[in-house]
């Protein structure tokens, strides 16, 4: 196909104006080819740009009053308590049960996070007796060392998972540490807490309520 | 004999520390980034980049080297922490995709030139016809033939 075309193309092409329908339906091929190729950049900077931002999908839904899903997580245990474990184990969120779930997500670098960390343990440890909330950690961005320094000095009792990928920390759309989420027994997002907590009271007024919902 | 292969046995183990000491941070920095910024690690000054450089500080220390520190770093982070894609699997297309572009693109420069080439010069356009006004202001203004 493409040596008889040769022999041709060179010809028509002094005359310009496209007489020869061959050299033509080159150039439109051409033209084609390049519009695609053009296309799937502009399609790959744009799926690029829309991915790097986290989404506000989930402050979206708080904000209308709604309870958005909590995401799926699957991560492997940090520091296993609370019947989360061992450690190393992959658990998921379905593996938490009917339980009101307080998930923190912090790093050992994050001073916030450490400032944070006694009124989280004050909470971890009022309802730990009756079994109906857990709070769980996710360790984001962070090295698994310092993790378990950071959890040996602030003396926290609670059971947390580490998200090296930070998938979890993408998936719940956290932006910067520390964030808390409570989640209720159907796995809907009832709040969220954008930075540093610094009273319990922040989580137990939705705990309670969603304490009152279940009864 | 056994007297010489016994020396260079001892050369070679009295080499292998100081090529581990020619490691530095800032060599292995540079084939990962912050998780935090997305930055190469060593022109990062992030919280968890200052954790990274002391975790690969600590291993030169031992020891180990580049390939071992950056695989413990890739076991902390997952693979997105390396600066660069990794040769293999699917990340393998991000090396190869430019290659064969480039390849392409200087396999077909023959044929783009050979057809420029091959495209005869278009004629000069003839000067428009001189008007009977035009010529007759023409020979007033250079006069009659000398």
């Amino acid at each position: 196909m493409d040596a008889p075309e040769d022999t041709s193309a060179g010809a028509p092409a002094a005359g310009g104006d496209g007489e020869n329908p061959r050299w033509d339906r080159r150039r439109t091929i051409g033209a084609v080819v390049g519009g695609v190729l053009v296309l799937g950049v502009v399609v790959l900077l744009v799926v690029g740009l829309l991915n790097k931002d986290l989404g506000t999908s989930i402050q979206d839904a708080l904000a209308q009053g709604e309870r958005p899903d909590a995401p799926e997580l699957t991560l492997p245990v940090l520091v296993a308590a609370d019947g989360i474990g061992p450690e190393g184990a992959e658990v998921s969120t379905a593996d938490l049960g009917d339980r009101i779930v307080v998930l923190n997500f912090w790093a050992s670098w994050c001073a916030p996070c450490e400032a944070e960390a006694p009124v989280l343990e004050e909470v971890a440890e009022r309802y730990r007796e009756g079994g109906e909330v857990v709070v769980v950690g996710v360790d984001v961005q962070d090295l698994r060392e310092r993790a378990l320094e950071f959890i040996e000095t602030t003396g926290v009792t609670f059971a947390s998972l580490r998200d090296g990928t930070d998938g979890a920390q993408r998936a719940f759309e956290v932006p910067a540490l520390p964030e808390t989420f409570v989640i209720d027994t159907e796995g809907g997002i009832a709040l969220k807490v954008a930075g540093q907590l610094t009273s319990p009271e922040q989580l137990t007024t939705a705990i309670e309520q969603l304490r009152a919902e279940g009864s | 004999m056994i007297r010489r292969a016994a020396a260079i046995a001892m050369i070679c183990l009295l080499a292998l520390p100081g090529l581990a000491l020619g490691l530095t941070v800032g060599e292995v920095a540079r084939e990962v980034r912050c998780p935090t910024c997305n930055t190469p690690l060593d022109v990062s000054n992030a919280p968890v980049a200052q954790d990274m450089k002391v975790y690969i500080s600590e291993r030169i220390d031992a020891g180990w080297d580049k390939e071992r520190i950056i695989d413990g770093l890739v076991d902390e982070f997952g693979p997105q922490v390396l600066a660069t894609p990794p040769k293999s699997g699917f990340d393998l297309i991000a090396w190869v995709v430019p290659a064969l572009v480039v390849a392409a693109g200087l396999a077909a420069i023959p044929f783009i030139t050979r057809r420029w080439a091959r495209r005869p010069h278009a004629e000069a356009a003839a000067p428009p016809a001189l008007s009977d006004e035009d010529r007759r202001r023409l020979d007033e203004e250079l006069g009659p033939p000398i």
